[in-house]
C-alpha cells in the first residue's frame, strides 16, 4: 500500500469515527461513542504507518510543505484526544473535535496542497526541524481540543442558563475544566516548540534568534493571548464564558500564526 | 513613590499592557516593515508621512514599543516581587498553630478518633508522611500538636520562575541589541577580510554548491579558516544551519553570488563567406584581443548575466543568476568603430551586431567565467546565552507551576484520656482529584494501622 493510498483510509476511518460520534451525539447510546472511539484510534495507528512511510520514503520529517504539515497537525489533534478522551471522557466532544480533524484532512488532501515530496532546502536541513514542528503542532493540537471543549462549554452554558439542560452528557464545568486542562499541556508546549526551539533554531539557521518575522511575532501574540488565559484564570478567577472566549481567541491566532501568515504576510518562513 | 509601587503592582495593569502590546504587535505584521519612504507614500498615500513619524514603520524598534515592553517588565518586577515575600513566609515560616476551623473549612478534610495515644498516633501519621515524600513541620502546645505535612514546595515558586524566565530573556535582548552587531563578508576562495570589531581574519579555502539530482540546491558549504596574525587558527566548512563559532562571533553561510563585473569570455568568430574560418578567444570584459588578420580587434565593454529590455525600454540584468548571459562586443579597426552590439550565450542566433559597412564575421559566445563568492555573515551576539539560560528558566518555571503542585496537609493531633483525636484537612491547587485520593490513602492507612 502506497503512503497516499494509507492516508486516503485514515481519512476513511476518522470520518467513521464522526460519523459514530454523531449518533452517539443526537442517540446517547454509550455503544456509540466507544465505537468512534476504536475507530479513530485505528484511524490514528493507520495515520502513524502513513507518516513513517512518508519519512521513510522522503527520507525526511514529515512536515516540511503543507500537506505534510496538515497531515501532521490531524495526528497530533487525533493523538490528543485520545489522551484526552482516555484520561477524562469527553465523548461529547469527540462529534465536534472530528469535525476539526476532518477539516484538517481535507484541507490537506485539496488539489491546493502539492503532495510530492522535495528534496529539503539547506534552511531546513536540521534536526531542529523535527524538534521545532513536531512539539509546535502537538501544542496547537491541544489549543484545537480547548477551542472546540470551549465552543461547547459556551453552548451548554446558554442552554443550562435557558433552563433547558439535559442531565446526560457532561457539565458545563467539566467542559471549563478539560478546556483549561487542554491549555496547561498545550502552553508549555507550544512554548518550548514554538518559541524556545524556534530561537535556537533561527539562532543557527538565520544567524539571529529573534527577526520580528511575521510568523515569529504572530506566534508570540498566541502566546500573549493564552498568557492572558491564565493569568485572568489564575489570578483573577475568570471562569466560564469569559475564559472560553480567550481560549476561542487564543486557537485563532494560533490558527493564524500556522496557517495565515503563509498567505497573508511575507517573511522568512517561507517553507510551511 | 509608593502610589507608583501600587500602580505597578497591580495584575490589572499587566493585563492592560499585554493587550496593548498584543495590539501593537499585530500592526507591525499588517504594515510592512523598515520600507523605503516611497514605497510607503505609494501604498499609504498621505497617511505614509504620519505613520513614519509614529514609528509604525519601524514599530517592533521604536521608542514606543520598547517603552511598553519596558513597563510591562517593571510590572512583571514588582508584581512578581510583591507575591514573593508572603509565598517566602509561606514556605519557611508557617505558621503552625492554626485552628479547627480553619481545617473544617478545607475541602479536602477527615476527622477521626484513634486509639492511640499521641505520640504513637505522630509517629505512625509521620511514617506515612515520609513514605510519601511529605516533609513535616511540628509545633506541640499541651495537649496538642500541630503539624504540617508539604511537598513539591518548589511548584508555588513556578510563576516567580517563569517571571524570571522572561525578565532574563528581555535582557538577553536588550544586550544582544546594543552589544550586538552584524555584518556581510564578501569572500572570493583565497580571500582574506578581517573580521570587523575583532583582532582576527577569516579566509575563504573554498565555495562550493551542491546540487541534488533534479536540480536542486541541496547545500552550499563554505570551507573558512580563522587566521590570527596570519597565521590558521581554526577551520570549518560552513553550511546553513551549520555556523562557525569563534571568540563569541559567529560565521554563517548567508549568500552567494558571482562576480560579472570581469568575466572571462570565451568567443569564437566565423566568416561567412570562408566556413574554414574559426578563431576562439578568450579574454575579459574591457579587454581588447586582436583578431589576428584585417588589423580588427575586438573589445567586450559590458555583460549583463540575465539579459532583459525592461517596460522603459532600458537594457539591465534581471537578476544575478546567470538566466540569460549576454555581452556587448564593439569590433575596432583603424581607430574606428567598425561594428557593435549584444551577443547571447543562450540564443547565438539572436545576435545584434550593428554595422556601418557589410560584415562578414560572425561572432558567439561559448562560455564564459566568472569568480562566484560566497556571503558569510559574521554576528556578534552578547546577549544569546543569556537568552538561552532564559529560556531555561522559562521553561522550568513551567513546569513547576502546572507540573509540580504544592501538596499541603494540616493536622492537628489532640490527646485525651489515651486516645487521639486527628482532625486533618489537605490544600492542593491543581490537580485536587489525585491529591484527594493520597490524602484519603494517608488517613485510612493510619486509621486501620494496629
Amino acid at each position: 500500500m502506497s503512503e497516499s493510498t494509507l492516508f486516503l483510509v485514515t481519512f476513511i476511518f476518522y470520518f467513521l469515527a464522526a460519523f459514530f460520534y454523531f449518533s452517539y451525539f443526537f442517540s446517547k447510546k454509550e455503544n456509540l461513542a466507544k465505537t468512534g472511539f476504536s475507530i479513530a484510534f485505528i484511524g490514528l495507528l493507520l495515520h502513524t504507518a502513513a507518516l513513517i512511510m512518508r519519512t521513510v520514503e522522503s527520507g525526511h520529517a514529515p512536515f516540511t510543505n503543507m500537506y505534510e504539515s496538515l497531515s501532521f497537525l490531524a495526528w497530533s489533534a487525533i493523538l490528543a484526544y485520545v489522551i484526552i478522551e482516555w484520561k477524562f471522557k469527553i465523548r461529547k466532544a469527540g462529534a465536534l473535535f472530528m469535525l476539526v480533524v476532518i477539516a484538517i484532512m481535507a484541507l490537506a488532501s485539496s488539489p491546493l496542497m502539492p503532495k510530492e515530496a522535495t528534496p529539503l532546502v539547506p534552511a531546513l536541513q536540521s534536526y531542529w526541524l523535527w524538534l521545532h514542528v513536531s512539539v509546535t503542532l502537538l501544542g496547537e493540537a491541544f489549543f484545537a481540543l480547548a477551542f472546540v471543549t470551549s465552543i461547547m462549554y459556551l453552548v451548554a452554558d446558554s442552554k443550562e442558563k435557558k433552563g433547558k439542560a439535559k442531565k446526560t452528557g457532561i457539565s458545563s464545568e467539566k467542559l471549563d475544566s478539560i478546556s483549561y486542562r487542554c491549555i496547561a499541556i498545550g502552553f508549555p508546549l507550544f512554548t518550548l516548540g514554538g518559541l524556545v526551539f524556534g530561537m535556537i533554531w533561527a539562532y543557527y539557521a538565520w544567524g539571529s534568534y529573534w527577526s520580528w518575522d511575521p510568523k515569529e511575532v504572530w506566534s508570540l501574540i498566541t502566546w500573549f493571548v493564552f498568557a492572558l488565559y491564565l493569568h485572568t484564570r489564575i489570578v483573577m478567577g475568570w471562569k466560564g464564558r469569559r475564559s472560553a472566549y480567550i481560549a476561542v481567541l487564543g486557537f485563532l491566532a494560533a490558527l493564524f500564526t500556522y496557517f495565515g501568515v503563509n498567505y497573508l504576510l511575507a517573511g522568512l518562513h517561507s517553507y510551511a | 513613590m509608593k502610589s507608583l509601587i501600587k500602580f505597578f503592582s497591580s495584575v490589572k495593569l499587566a493585563i492592560v499592557l499585554l493587550i496593548i502590546i498584543t495590539c501593537a504587535s499585530i500592526l507591525g505584521t499588517l504594515i510592512p516593515q523598515q520600507r523605503s519612504a516611497a514605497e510607503y507614500a505609494v501604498r499609504y498615500g498621505q497617511l505614509a508621512g504620519l505613520l513614519i513619524r509614529l514609528q509604525f514603520t519601524n514599530l517592533y524598534h521604536s521608542w514606543w514599543y520598547n517603552g511598553l515592553l519596558f513597563l510591562f517588565s517593571l510590572n512583571i518586577i514588582i508584581c512578581t516581587l510583591n507575591r514573593l515575600s508572603p509565598k517566602f513566609k509561606r514556605v519557611f515560616q508557617p505558621r503552625l498553630r492554626f485552628e479547627t476551623k480553619n481545617i473544617n473549612s478545607l475541602k479536602i478534610r477527615e476527622k477521626f478518633r484513634k486509639n492511640w495515644n499521641l505520640a504513637r498516633t505522630r509517629e505512625e501519621l509521620g511514617r506515612e508522611f515520609s513514605a510519601r515524600h511529605y516533609r513535616l513541620k511540628e509545633e506541640k502546645k499541651e495537649a496538642r500538636s500541630f503539624l504540617l505535612a508539604r511537598k513539591k514546595t518548589l511548584g508555588l515558586f513556578g510563576s516567580d520562575i517563569v517571571h524570571l524566565g522572561l525578565l532574563i530573556i528581555l535582557a538577553g535582548g536588550i544586550i544582544s541589541g546594543l552589544g550586538g552587531f552584524k555584518a556581510d563578508l564578501t569572500l572570493f576562495e583565497g580571500q582574506v577580510l578581517p573580521v570587523p570589531k575583532a583582532d582576527f581574519q577569516v579566509r575563504l579555502d573554498k565555495f562550493e554548491t551542491e546540487f541534488y539530482p533534479d536540480g536542486r540546491v541541496r547545500d552550499w558549504k563554505s570551507t573558512l579558516t580563522v587566521l590570527e596574525n596570519e597565521k590558521p587558527q581554526l577551520s570549518k566548512i560552513v553550511e546553513v544551519n551549520h555556523p562557525l563559532a569563534y571568540q563569541g562571533f559567529a560565521f554563517y553561510q548567508s549568500g552567494y553570488g558571482w562576480d560579472w563585473e570581469s568575466p572571462s569570455l570565451e568567443i569564437w568568430v566565423k566568416k561567412r563567406k570562408d566556413p574554414s574560418f574559426l578563431r576562439k578567444l578568450e579574454f575579459k570584459v574591457g579587454q581588447r584581443v586582436s583578431l589576428g588578420d584585417d588589423d580588427i580587434q575586438l573589445i567586450a565593454l559590458h555583460f549583463l548575466p540575465d539579459f532583459i529590455i525592461n517596460d522603459k525600454n532600458e537594457i539591465t540584468s534581471r537578476s544575478n543568476e546567470p538566466n540569460n548571459p549576454a555581452a556587448f562586443i564593439e569590433g575596432w579597426q583603424d581607430e574606428q568603430r567598425i561594428f557593435s552590439g549584444w551577443i547571447f550565450a543562450k540564443f547565438p542566433d539572436f545576435a545584434r551586431i550593428h554595422s556601418e559597412k557589410e560584415m562578414d564575421l560572425t561572432l558567439e559566445l561559448r562560455d564564459f567565467k566568472s569568480s562566484q563568492f560566497s556571503v558569510i555573515q559574521a554576528s556578534k551576539d552578547p546577549g544569546v546565552n543569556i537568552i538561552w539560560i532564559g529560556c531555561g528558566f522559562l521553561m522550568l518555571g513551567l513546569a513547576l507551576a502546572f507540573y509540580w503542585p504544592i501538596r499541603e496537609v494540616k493536622v492537628i493531633l489532640e490527646e485525651s484520656h489515651g486516645k487521639t483525636e486527628v482532625t486533618a484537612g489537605g490544600i492542593a491547587s491543581k490537580n485536587r482529584d489525585a491529591f484527594q485520593s493520597e490524602f484519603e490513602k494517608i488517613m485510612t492507612s493510619l486509621r486501620r494501622s494496629k
